[in-house]
């Protein structure tokens, strides 16, 4: 059903600022591609370049066989011919339409014949649960029917490419949990090829097959959802993905007994691997730390700075001198202000990024000194 | 690599050139520039070329050539004090007393109403927008009626009937009345402007001083007046930018005892057959409204604008108590109420009531100019305004050209909006949408002024337009443009652009867009701009003042010539029947902004995005 989407060199500029910078990115058929990043990161405009509603500066864009545009062709086709279609953040459902006529437009603009029109129309409204409500305007609905009124608008035409732009950032968020299913459902079912923005990190992990993560105009990461909050591949993306913020911290690296040991303050952590610089930032997800009320190994002692219990787990800020360290924690410890606890960090999950470039350092890519 | 760029570029203009909105920028930018930039031009040409008219000054006089002696004679020569300088220094004088005191009065009324708890204070805050509504030449009837001096000859007035006496003749004509009527005419458009930034306060700030222990005198003084002091200033000027054009006003008071204002002047010129001094004034009053208008700009938008973050919730706290003061502030702006909104009114029907002029009793009355047919012996034999053929004649001039103008410009606005602000990036937008403000800077007159300089005569494929119906809808049209293009920018704007991107993603052409989407939606919100415009037309005299023949007479015109025949109760009737024209007109404006659908679709419109 969904086709191939081919993004070459796409570069977009308003005035001084540079919203696209030389994006490269192709994107598979059936794909649930994500678009995330701050605001202003570029994502939207990529988004409304595949849809023609924005005419970048220099670049290339393939949709299925078609060339949809060309900076050096000089082409760009009109979004109608694109074969696209679009969720809004907004909706932007006519409000002097009803339902049955805001969904069955691009039907009417395809020519279609009123009666069948309004009987395709009329199955898709059942399939979304929203049969018998074509009748009302969109002022009449709650904002869940609104939402699907929008999806429906697309599977009238049923275009090989959804574009969806925050679609459920105007829904409360228990309606918003339901509208995640279903369109990962939609998706699954229909097969179609989906680009989704959203500075929502959560609503990316949950629905992505691939995550793509921008700023500043430039894709940082493309990868698996698992991926991009296990191994980051840079200071931002790691600072970026996850609640709450990950840890990071000056550190320096010294071999002892054949061992690297990273030493962050006066923390010790053996590491498996030698990343071949003396210097590094490292990254550590709140989760991977463990507090002991018992004095251990290789630990200075710290002290609790704060205890924010969520529910299922805890959020504990333990602090030694200037610095604050925020741990995830599972289990219900009992933890008094300002008590003294010792931390226990998995040298496996740590990540050590160059602390010029910001890059992640592996030991495929490590400097050899 | 340079074929790249050749074609490149050339794929490029094509697919601009070919778009359906360019076309029509371009088309609209040309028809403008006919209709503004033209007439402009050819009303600067005139005062600088010999007329005809001038050989009487010398017979080596060749018409046609170039010439700066009109503008010598004004500036330097003989002629310049009583044409120049002296309505110079009246319109200046005039304008800048009448708006210090409209700014004074209206602010401080605009406070009363909405910031105490003054009795009846919504519907005194209608009522005392009223005189704006009704049109200037009215309230300037009523002050004839009321202070008319017999050294002018004529009966004699309300005034003189009771007192015995005729009232001395600086009340009658001359500045003061001129500037007392400018006030009436003009204190409510302070009033509303300063209400407006005194509703956008936030209570909170003026909270917050009082928890200091500020007394309220002290919030009045240090919180609510700097905050509220740019729209005060604002109203200042604008109002003393509207009184430079005003025509009515000073013709009927100061016409009498030769007190003229420039636009007065630049009228009266044109009657006496000098045309190139008209046009010369023309041409200074254009200049005046400009520099008025750039300063305002310039100055007022910084000093707005520094307080727009102020605006906040607008939340409504308590209302400033009067205390004792409450009931005789009242009695105080009540009277204002009713000697500026309804006794003018009264006058006004109580005048074309009176078979003989100046006789006040009972016994007087009569329904002979409304309904009497006609009668040698009364008003020499023209008959009531519902016999009467002129009359009714100039009632359907005067509607047609109200019907046409406010439709015209409505649509013609929503398209330029649309195409300004939907291609805000694009030069030609960008220089269509500044040549159709320009005729916001021509003072009505002076804008007729240009019109009849240029379309008395053939201009290349199109005809003589002078006396003609249709030049009066063409100035009415392109007059009210920039009021028409900021109601339709306000309609366009309030249409998400995703409304039209959803509609173009489906595959809709530009015109699908526009008649399914844009269209169906803009018609609420410039429905009651069309209103305005038909109700700012029926009460417009300035403008077409100079470009009316008998055969197009509306109502205004043929009032005003009623009144300078001396035909008094029946130019009383047509300004009478103008006044509730507007007066309903306005009334339905106000309906349709109020009503739950308008919002209705506006809130849905703006869409939620965050």
């Amino acid at each position: 059903m969904g086709v191939m989407i081919k993004i070459k060199n796409l570069t977009k500029k308003y005035g001084k600022v540079t919203a696209l910078d030389r994006v490269n990115l192709t994107i598979d058929p059936n794909e649930f591609l994500v678009l995330l990043g701050p605001s202003g990161c570029g994502k939207t405009t990529l988004l409304r370049s595949i849809a023609g509603l924005e005419k970048p500066d220099e670049g290339e864009i393939v949709i299925g066989d078609q060339i949809v545009f060309s900076a050096d062709d000089g082409i760009n086709v009109p979004s109608g011919r694109r074969r696209v279609g679009m969720v809004f953040q907004s909706y932007a459902l006519w409000p002097h339409m009803p339902v049955y006529e805001n969904v069955g437009f691009g039907l009417w603009l395809q020519k279609v014949p009123r009666k069948q029109a309004r009987e395709h129309v009329d199955s898709v409204l059942q399939d979304l649960d929203m049969a018998g409500l074509g009748e009302r305007y969109p002022s009449e609905l709650s904002g869940g029917q609104q939402q699907r009124v929008a999806v429906a608008r697309l599977l009238a035409t049923k275009p090989p490419v959804f574009l969806m732009d925050e679609p459920l950032s105007n829904l409360d968020a228990r309606l918003r949990l339901d509208m995640r299913s279903e369109l990962k459902r939609l998706h699954y079912q229909l097969g179609v090829t989906t680009v989704y923005v959203t500075h929502d990190q959560t609503e990316a992990m949950t629905m992505a097959t691939r995550v793509v993560v921008m700023e500043g105009g430039r894709i940082q990461q493309i990868d698996a959802p698992q991926q991009i909050y296990r191994k980051p591949a840079n200071i931002f993306t790691a600072e970026f993905v996850g609640m709450p913020r990950i840890n990071t911290f000056p550190a320096k690296i010294h071999l002892q007994n054949g061992t690297s040991w990273l030493e962050i303050d006066d923390i010790n952590i053996p590491l498996s691997w030698n990343p071949g610089q003396k210097e590094a930032t490292a990254a550590i997800r709140p989760e991977d730390i463990l507090i002991s009320t018992r004095p251990i190994e290789n630990s200075p002692e710290f002290h609790v700075y704060a205890v924010l219990p969520s529910g299922p787990e805890m959020y504990v800020q333990v602090r030694r001198g200037h610095r604050i360290i925020m741990v995830r924690e599972n289990r219900q410890l009992d933890l008094q202000m300002d008590q003294p606890v010792w931390l226990k960090i998995d040298p496996a999950a740590v990540n050590l990024y160059d602390s010029q470039s910001g890059l992640l350092l592996t030991s495929e890519n490590k400097r050899t000194a | 690599m340079r074929k790249n760029m050749i074609r490149r570029w050339l794929n490029l203009f094509r697919a601009r050139a070919s778009s359906p909105q360019f076309i029509l920028t371009v088309v609209l930018l040309s028809v403008l520039a006919y209709l503004v930039l033209v007439p402009l031009y050819g009303l600067a040409e005139r005062t600088l070329l010999w007329h005809a008219a001038d050989t009487r000054i010398s017979r080596n006089i060749e018409p046609g050539t170039i010439t700066v002696f009109h503008w010598k004679n004004i500036l330097s020569g003989r002629i310049s004090g009583s044409f120049f300088y002296k309505p110079l220094l009246n319109t200046l004088l005039t304008g800048t007393i009448a708006a210090l005191i409209a700014m004074l009065l209206g602010s401080i009324l605009s406070w009363l109403v909405t910031r105490t708890d003054l009795p009846g204070r919504s519907w005194l805050k209608t009522l005392l927008t009223l005189p704006y509504i009704i049109p200037a030449f009215a309230i300037a009837l009523a002050w004839e009626t009321l202070f008319r001096n017999p050294n002018i000859g004529g009966q004699p007035g309300f005034f003189q009937v009771v007192f015995h006496v005729p009232p001395p003749e600086w009340l009658s004509y001359g500045p003061v009345p001129i500037i007392a009527t400018m006030v009436i005419h003009f204190f409510p458009f302070a009033l509303l402007l300063v209400s407006g930034a005194l509703a956008t306060i936030d209570t909170q700030l003026e909270e917050g001083a009082e928890l200091l222990g500020a007394g309220r005198w002290t919030i009045l003084r240090k919180i609510t007046f700097p905050v509220v002091a740019p729209a005060i200033m604002a109203a200042f000027v604008l109002t003393f930018g509207r009184t430079i054009g005003t025509f009515a006003l000073p013709y009927l008071l100061g016409g009498p005892i030769r007190y003229y204002t420039l636009s007065t002047m630049l009228f009266t010129s044109l009657k006496m057959g000098f045309e190139p001094i008209a046009y010369v004034l023309g041409i200074i009053l254009i200049i005046i409204t400009s520099l008025v208008v750039y300063g305002s700009n310039r100055y007022l938008g910084k000093n707005l604008r520094r307080f727009e973050t102020v605006g906040g919730k607008g939340f409504k706290g308590e209302p400033t108590r009067l205390g004792q003061w409450r009931w005789p502030v009242f009695s105080l702006v009540g009277m204002v109420a009713f000697i500026t909104a309804i006794f003018p009114l009264i006058l006004l029907t109580y005048q074309t009531l009176m078979l003989v002029r100046g006789r006040f009793d009972l016994g007087n009355l009569t329904l002979h100019f409304w309904v009497g047919t006609s009668n040698p012996n009364i008003a020499h034999g023209e008959p009531g305004v519902l016999h009467n053929p002129i009359i009714l004649g100039a009632i359907w001039n005067s509607v047609r050209l109200s019907v046409l103008s406010s439709v015209i410009s409505a649509i013609l606005g929503l398209v330029i909006a649309y195409l300004v602000v939907r291609n805000h990036k694009s030069i030609t937008a960008t220089l269509l949408d500044q040549i159709s403000f320009l005729p916001f800077l021509f003072p009505a007159i002076a804008f007729g002024a240009m019109y009849l300089s240029i379309f008395a005569t053939r201009q290349g494929p199109i005809p003589a337009l002078y006396g003609t119906f249709t030049l009066l809808v063409v100035i009415s049209v392109v007059k009210r443009l920039p009021y028409a293009v900021r109601t339709g920018t306000s309609a366009i704007t309030q249409i998400g652009l995703e409304l039209e991107e959803a509609a173009e993603i489906e595959g809709a052409s530009w015109y699908q867009r526009i008649r399914k989407v844009v269209m169906p939606l803009a018609t609420s919100g410039i429905v009651s701009g069309m209103m305005v415009t038909f109700v700012g037309m029926m009460r417009e005299l300035s403008l077409i003042i100079l470009l009316i023949t008998p055969q197009t007479r509306v109502l205004m015109t043929l009032g005003l010539r009623y009144t300078e025949e001396n035909q008094v109760q029946l130019s009383n009737a047509l300004v009478l029947l103008v006044t509730l024209i507007t007066i309903f007109g306005e009334l339905i404006v106000w309906w349709l902004g109020k009503s739950r659908l308008s919002r209705l679709r506006e809130n849905q419109m703006a869409g939620k995005k965050g």
